[in-house]
């Protein structure tokens, strides 16, 4: 753009045809937002263009598709979000499946994208991340076999190997490395610009051990959690924070809450609390501005998130 | 920073045998690298058996499915069971002996082979204390100048150390899970820095109420838990079990007999099973076991 003027002045071309030339460029950014807007203040969106970007906004399934259903479609990119629960519901398992399946290529109806998985429990293991990796590739064959009919094609498209590849995995052992890390996301994925999900699993066990200072810790987290919504924001990704649960002492009885607190529960966008009913593994969307608050059943199996079997069953006798 | 290359990994993830395939296989290889486990128990269902006989295993070499390393037993309740330890060992050194002294042969002579001077014991009465020597264990994991570096990390029990010195007040909880917190921490930190398999043991404390575990919160696999006819559930509450990454119950009945064909149960046994509560890599199983004189082994049927 700087070169257009040096270029049309070159040419000796009227002024009229120069500003004219100077016009296409503002047309485009306009037609960037969408048909019909007037972006008075650069990057000021109003709630149309808002409600079109939505509508478009690329999500991660879960691979469970009653999950999906109720979450419209998956985990949504551009925003946070929290999911917390019991230990042993399924958190870990639920980071590593995402971390698999933003690497869906287009071609299968995904974002084609690599993950970065922060481990901050040490829970993060590559033997289950291979069994989630290998399930995903065989349903993503099936899935072309039934698109396509055409078993060669895709035979060779991606292997277990890659998926493992595309998880930029890094292991912090304290918070200020957690911290230090968060602050570096930033340069990180400028260099890496296929990143599609940051995971965090979790955002809290840190954070549980040193401060003395709550409000302290207060401040940290909330930078903390601004670092990550600019981050998601920015390169249009997903941030999926893992927390986990506490027993809160009030009015003389125990409630379960999500840890880090009150003000903690401002920094998300959209929160998912995982629980359970009977034997079943439930998720509950607990906080969204777009989503009904609705629960679904789901399943941790060998092959990874997957639909609740007794839903299964009750489809298949249907 | 830079991220670490997960095709770099030890794959399948590095395990310490227990010394018997059928348990093994119930946890996949056995006790993981880089992570904390959790055996919890009422007493007298074989938590220390289990850490004794994985800290003679671990000098297994890796061919044998052990880590060729030696342990550091923390023993917090009680007197260190060195009768029993000596028992096992003899067991092991009839069956292993010429096996490990293969694996050291090519770096020293390696003769007078004896496994007990390959478990570091050291008693810990207050979770103060333990936090106070972790420096001192790192020193010892860093500078140790012993034949096999310490790999395996066993905190027999871990419950001990708090169930004394804390009242049942909010600020004492409070203060009781800044300390798991901070233990577990230097702890994963010890075993992600030294890829250490860390054992601690619980004790369990009885159900009281209906429903779901305490205050109605269920944790994993299990909607309740029975030992010896009674419904317990692991002690140290929901906050520590946010500080492991897999949590292994050992599950005793008195009546052995109950359920069992005429014959195949053997007679006059507790009956025992591990169970998989939860764990990152592994689905729920369960496996039976029986305590011999040679050791704890799972029973296939």
């Amino acid at each position: 753009m700087k070169k257009t003027p040096v270029f049309y002045r070159d040419l000796k071309n009227s002024d009229s045809e120069a500003l004219e030339s100077l016009n296409v460029p503002s047309r485009i950014s306009r037609f960037d937002n969408g048909e019909g807007s007037q972006t008075i203040i650069h990057g000021a969106q109003n709630a149309w263009d808002m409600l079109q970007e939505e509508s478009s906004l690329t999500r991660i399934t879960t691979s469970c598709a009653d999950l999906d259903n109720i979450l419209g479609g998956g985990i949504t990119c551009k925003e946070v979000t929290e999911i917390g629960g019991v230990p042993g519901i399924g958190k870990t398992q639920m980071g590593i499946q995402l971390a698999v399946n933003v690497q869906i290529p287009s071609y299968c109806g995904g974002l084609g994208g690599k993950a970065i998985y922060i481990d901050t429990e040490g829970s993060f293991m590559v033997e289950r991340a291979l069994q989630v990796a290998e399930a995903c590739i065989e349903d993503m064959s099936e899935y072309s076999r039934f698109l396509h009919k055409d078993l060669q094609a895709f035979q060779v498209g991606m292997q277990s190997k890659d998926i493992l590849e595309n998880i930029y995995y890094f292991r912090v052992c304290s918070y200020t490395e957690q911290i230090a890390l968060i602050n570096y996301l930033d340069k990180f994925i400028t260099e890496h610009r296929d990143v599609k999900v940051v995971i965090i699993d979790s955002i809290t066990f840190h954070f549980r051990q040193d401060f003395d200072d709550l409000a302290l810790r207060t401040r940290v987290l909330s930078g903390m959690a601004l670092k990550l919504m600019k981050v998601a924001k920015t390169f249009s990704l997903a941030v999926v924070l893992l927390n986990q649960v506490t027993t809160k002492h009030t009015e003389g009885s125990f409630q379960l809450g999500l840890a880090l607190g009150d003000s903690w529960s401002h920094s998300c966008t959209n929160r998912i609390i995982l629980y359970w009913n009977g034997n079943e593994r439930y998720a509950y969307i607990d906080k969204s501005p777009s989503l009904r608050s609705a629960s679904a059943p789901y399943s941790v199996t060998s092959r990874g998130i997957r639909n609740s079997a007794s839903n299964f069953k009750r489809a298949k006798m249907m | 920073m830079t991220p670490e290359n997960l095709l770099h990994y030890p794959f399948p993830s590095q395990k310490c045998t227990l010394g018997c395939p059928i348990l093994d296989r119930c946890l996949n290889g056995g006790i993981p690298c880089n992570s904390i486990t959790e055996i919890f128990a009422e007493s007298g269902s074989g938590k220390t058996q289990l850490c004794l006989q994985l800290s003679l295993c671990a000098q297994l070499p890796v061919s044998l499915g052990g880590l060729s390393a030696s342990a550091l037993y923390f023993h917090t309740e009680f007197s260190f069971p060195f009768r029993r330890l000596h028992q096992l060992s003899h067991c092991f050194q009839s069956l292993y002996s010429q096996a490990v002294i293969d694996e050291a042969n090519c770096s020293s002579n390696y003769n007078n082979y004896n496994p007990c001077d390959n478990i570091y014991v050291q008693s810990v009465h207050s979770a103060d204390q333990l936090l106070d020597i972790m420096p001192k264990i790192e020193s010892f994991l860093v500078n140790s100048k012993t034949h096999f570096p310490v790999r395996l990390i066993v905190i027999d029990s871990v419950a001990a150390l708090f169930r004394s010195e804390f009242d049942n007040t909010s600020s004492d909880l409070r203060r009781r899970s800044l300390l798991f917190f901070k233990i577990s921490g230097k702890l994963k930190e010890l075993a992600k820095r030294f890829n250490l398999a860390v054992v601690v043991t619980n004790q369990v404390v009885d159900f009281v109420g209906s429903g779901e575990g305490v205050n109605g919160v269920r944790i994993g696999n299990l909607a309740s838990l029975y030992s010896s006819g009674r419904r317990v559930c692991p002690a140290l509450g929901l906050a520590w079990a946010s500080c492991v990454n897999s949590r292994l119950f050992l599950a005793r009945d008195e009546n052995g007999m109950v359920d069992g064909d005429e014959g195949s149960s053997p007679c006059g046994q507790t009956k025992r099973r591990l169970h998989v509560v939860f764990a990152p890599h592994l689905p729920y199983s369960s496996c039976e076991l029986v305590i011999k004189r040679e050791g704890v082994f799972g029973v296939d049927r």
